[in-house]
């Protein structure tokens, strides 16, 4: 009887869900939500994810970077949120992930145009995060000059950069040598 | 004189002890002759108040060219009476190791003297090839019956994780094989097999004389995901404990927990006191919302629909309560080796204390009018007993073994970090039954209220992580323990090369459970069995479907999972009563 007492005194307890939103707090983590305008595809959030739910690759035929999620790998650890230097993918309310038959619904795609070395004219990275680091010394106060003559260098790929600096090595220890 | 030291003299009175090995300070490895293995178990288990808590066979033959065992023994005192138990400060877990040359992969058994390695034996069989010569019921346990012969998967050179043999032709699969009594008037009852309410498969056999189970025997791993296989090797440290926390659904903080603690206590990695109090927090919030949907399972199986209601509707609260301390309405994607990822803010921690307020007021409530309820209590007690010294034999874990009087739990008896400086209650009671075992869980709901009320009143400030810059050691291994709601769990974990797992072995509170469930069963009538399963939480409470035989008729009849059911629920209008 006590039990018949108490559903009278908490009366309703479920919600009209889904024809009422189901409120979450403030701090609830969702799925990423991800803003193509701000990625620069540096690929932090690929490395960090644990479950593989983001993906950073070059196409097939290397013309563009393409920035991939999957939502059904996601386990909303935050962590792409936590490394993403400009904000692009972070963890929002949003909990309805369900898709209707096809599952290719719950994934995102970003493709971003790529940039090709000056030296051996392999593709190595974005457009978007060369123009990101030049932004960034601008900021911090380097001048016009010095920043014109470190393009090339940004737009060296590692590989290249590596080569170039064991020459200007082997040629100074050579000199040395003589 | 170290901790342990004492217990480690007594054992050598009678063994040759080749080495003494502490991980952390409390963790003690002896290394023993594979022929003197069962004696030293048996010593420390009953001469010296012992309780087996885990197994773990290791493939070392990369490391040593040999195979090892370390059984691993939680050193607590037998507890058959209050005064038998050993001082706080001499409690320890001591592991006899020993090595298993590997042209010979034999060891002899330990069953024979301690009955609760039967498993653990089993299984090293099934996934090593390690034969134990002598063990009672060498019957395979995780691997399925149409598993290849000699492909022994956790063996390093065994198989990619990726492999899977091909599956056996329906018509050529071999029959299970089941343990059962002999005799006119045996019915069989098979309860199963798949798809259990809750989420796991799971295939019982009742043997039953008339309506009454006289045995029991059951096969399980169905669902076997081979994830210790899937982590050797291949995972981070930051993939583990995710990983880990994916054993189980409804405590899997809990093994996330154990998995990282352990990987941490292997390199002596102190995590900063925030995390510390933000990690008890999260296990007591598993233990909130895992023993209300127990003890409302326990209800709704016997019929007791108003309360499950009412039960998960207090529940709905400890999930809000997850979602203000971890974001997220379970408590996962949180942990990671040297703390936690997610920090809480003042406000959340004052909306906690006060949906703690409100959990606590009403599950005293509901508890009140389920205790007034007199036919609820007669449905739950004396049904499932579980004898004092089976308990003792098989080493049961949590509510199980704390509703037999035993005050057994991994927080009282192995505490550590935050757990030192809070005060609680391990609640017992002696009834044996399943009545016994809500009320442990219900006194543990207040007890979880109480602990977590602390850690957010004594919530120290700073970070929650911290890089684990000292890194990994190969070869180093520790355990990691802790209370799950349905009792302790244990993750050993060996670091490898490369900031790898070398070998991750994870043993869940309920695998410690199953072997006495056999015992529990008997005498009890066909309408408790599901109760009875449901008691020790194992995530099931239901049968999807029941097929009975009868031996001297050989008639069979098809009861549904509705049939079965609607019988437990009511105990009226048995279902067997036509044949
Ligand atoms: S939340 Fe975690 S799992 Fe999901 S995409 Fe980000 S890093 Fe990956
Ligand atoms: S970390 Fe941020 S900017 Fe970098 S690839 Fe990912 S989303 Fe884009």
């Amino acid at each position: 009887m006590k039990l018949l007492d108490m559903t009278k005194k908490y009366g309703k307890a479920t919600y009209k869900y889904p024809l009422e939103p189901y409120e979450v707090s403030e701090g609830f983590r969702g799925k990423p939500s991800y803003t193509y305008d701000n990625c620069i595809g540096c690929t932090a959030c690929g490395v960090a994810c644990p479950s593989n739910a983001i993906n950073v690759k070059l196409n097939e035929d290397k013309t563009k970077l393409v920035w991939e999620f999957d939502a059904a790998r996601c386990i909303f650890c935050g962590r792409c949120d936590e490394v993403c230097p400009t904000g692009a993918i972070v963890l929002s309310q949003e909990f309805e992930l369900a898709v209707k038959f096809d599952k290719n619904n719950l994934k995102e795609r970003g493709e971003l145009d790529v940039e090709y070395c000056e030296v051996c004219n392999k593709p190595f990275t974005t457009k978007r995060l060369i123009s990101y680091i030049l932004h960034r010394l601008e900021k911090v106060g380097w001048d016009k000059e010095t920043l014109g003559e470190k393009v090339k260098y940004a737009k060296t790929c590692p590989t290249c950069k590596r080569e170039e600096k064991v020459e200007v090595i082997t040629k100074y220890l050579k000199r040395g040598t003589k | 004189m170290k901790i342990g030291d004492k217990l480690i003299n007594k054992v050598k009175e009678k063994i040759t002890i080749h080495e003494i090995y502490r991980q952390p300070e409390d963790q003690i490895t002896i290394t023993v002759d594979r022929n003197d293995l069962p004696e030293t178990v048996r010593i420390l288990y009953y001469d010296l108040g012992g309780w087996l808590s885990s197994m773990i066979p290791n493939d070392e033959r990369q490391i040593n060219g040999n195979f090892a065992l370390y059984y691993v023994l939680s050193m607590e005192g037998g507890k058959m009476t209050p005064e038998d138990e050993l001082p706080q400060d001499e409690k320890c877990w001591i592991t006899v190791k020993t090595f298993i040359p590997a042209n010979d992969p034999t060891f002899p058994s330990v069953t024979l003297k301690v009955p609760a390695a039967v498993w653990y034996e089993r299984e090293a069989y099934d996934m090593f090839g390690l034969t134990a010569i002598g063990l009672p019921d060498p019957r395979r346990l995780v691997v399925s019956d149409d598993w290849p012969e000699g492909l022994f998967p956790l063996r390093k050179d065994a198989m990619d994780y990726r492999h899977r043999p091909d599956p056996v032709d329906h018509k050529d699969e071999p029959e299970a094989k089941f343990l059962k009594p002999e005799g006119a008037g045996v019915l069989d009852v098979p309860l199963g097999p798949l798809h259990i309410t809750s989420d796991e498969p799971g295939h019982f056999r009742l043997y039953c004389d008339g309506d009454t189970i006289i045995d029991a025997d059951y096969r399980l791993f169905y669902q076997h995901r081979g994830m210790e296989k899937l982590a050797e090797n291949r995972m981070n440290y930051d993939q583990m404990g995710y990983l880990a926390e994916r054993v189980c659904g409804i405590c899997g903080y809990a093994h996330a927990i154990g998995c990282i603690e352990a990987a941490e206590k292997a390199i002596g990695l102190e995590i900063p006191l925030r995390a510390q109090a933000m990690r008890v927090i999260c296990l007591e919030i598993e233990r909130l919302h895992s023993h209300l949907l127990n003890i409302g399972l326990a209800c709704e199986v016997t019929g007791n629909v108003n309360a499950f209601m009412h039960i998960f509707r207090i529940r709905e609260f400890s999930m809000e309560l997850a979602q203000l301390v971890t974001g997220g309405r379970k408590t996962y994607g949180n942990v990671v080796m040297g703390g936690l990822r997610r920090d809480m803010t003042g406000t959340e921690i004052k909306k906690s204390l006060e949906l703690l307020e409100t959990i606590e007021e009403q599950t005293k409530e509901v508890w009140e009018a389920v205790m007034d309820d007199k036919n609820q209590v007669d449905r739950w007690k004396g049904v499932g007993l579980l004898d004092k010294q089976v308990a003792r034999d098989f080493s049961p874990v949590g509510p199980n073994i704390r509703g037999c009087g035993f005050k057994r739990d991994s927080r009282y008896d192995h505490p550590y970090d935050f757990l030192t400086q809070l005060d609680f209650e391990i609640p017992t009671e002696n009834g044996c039954d399943v009545f016994a075992r809500e009320t442990v869980r219900y006194r543990e709901l207040l007890e979880s209220v109480s602990i977590i009320r602390q850690c957010f009143e004594m919530m120290p400030g700073g970070l929650t992580v911290i890089k684990p810059q000292t890194m990994i050691k190969p070869g180093a291994y520790a355990i990691g323990n802790d209370e799950a709601p349905r009792g302790e769990n244990i993750h050993w974990i060996m670091h490898g090369n490369a900031q790898k797992v070398y070998r991750w072995r994870c043993r869940a509170a309920t695998y410690n459970n199953w072997t006495s469930l056999r015992y529990q069963f008997r005498g009890n009538t066909i309408a408790d069995a599901a109760l009875i399963v449901c008691s020790l939480d194992p995530c099931y409470s239901c049968t999807e479907r029941v097929t009975v035989v009868d031996i001297n008729s050989k008639k069979t009849k098809i009861l549904t999972y509705q049939d079965l059911k609607r019988y437990s629920q009511s105990s009226k209008n048995h279902p067997l009563k036509n044949m």
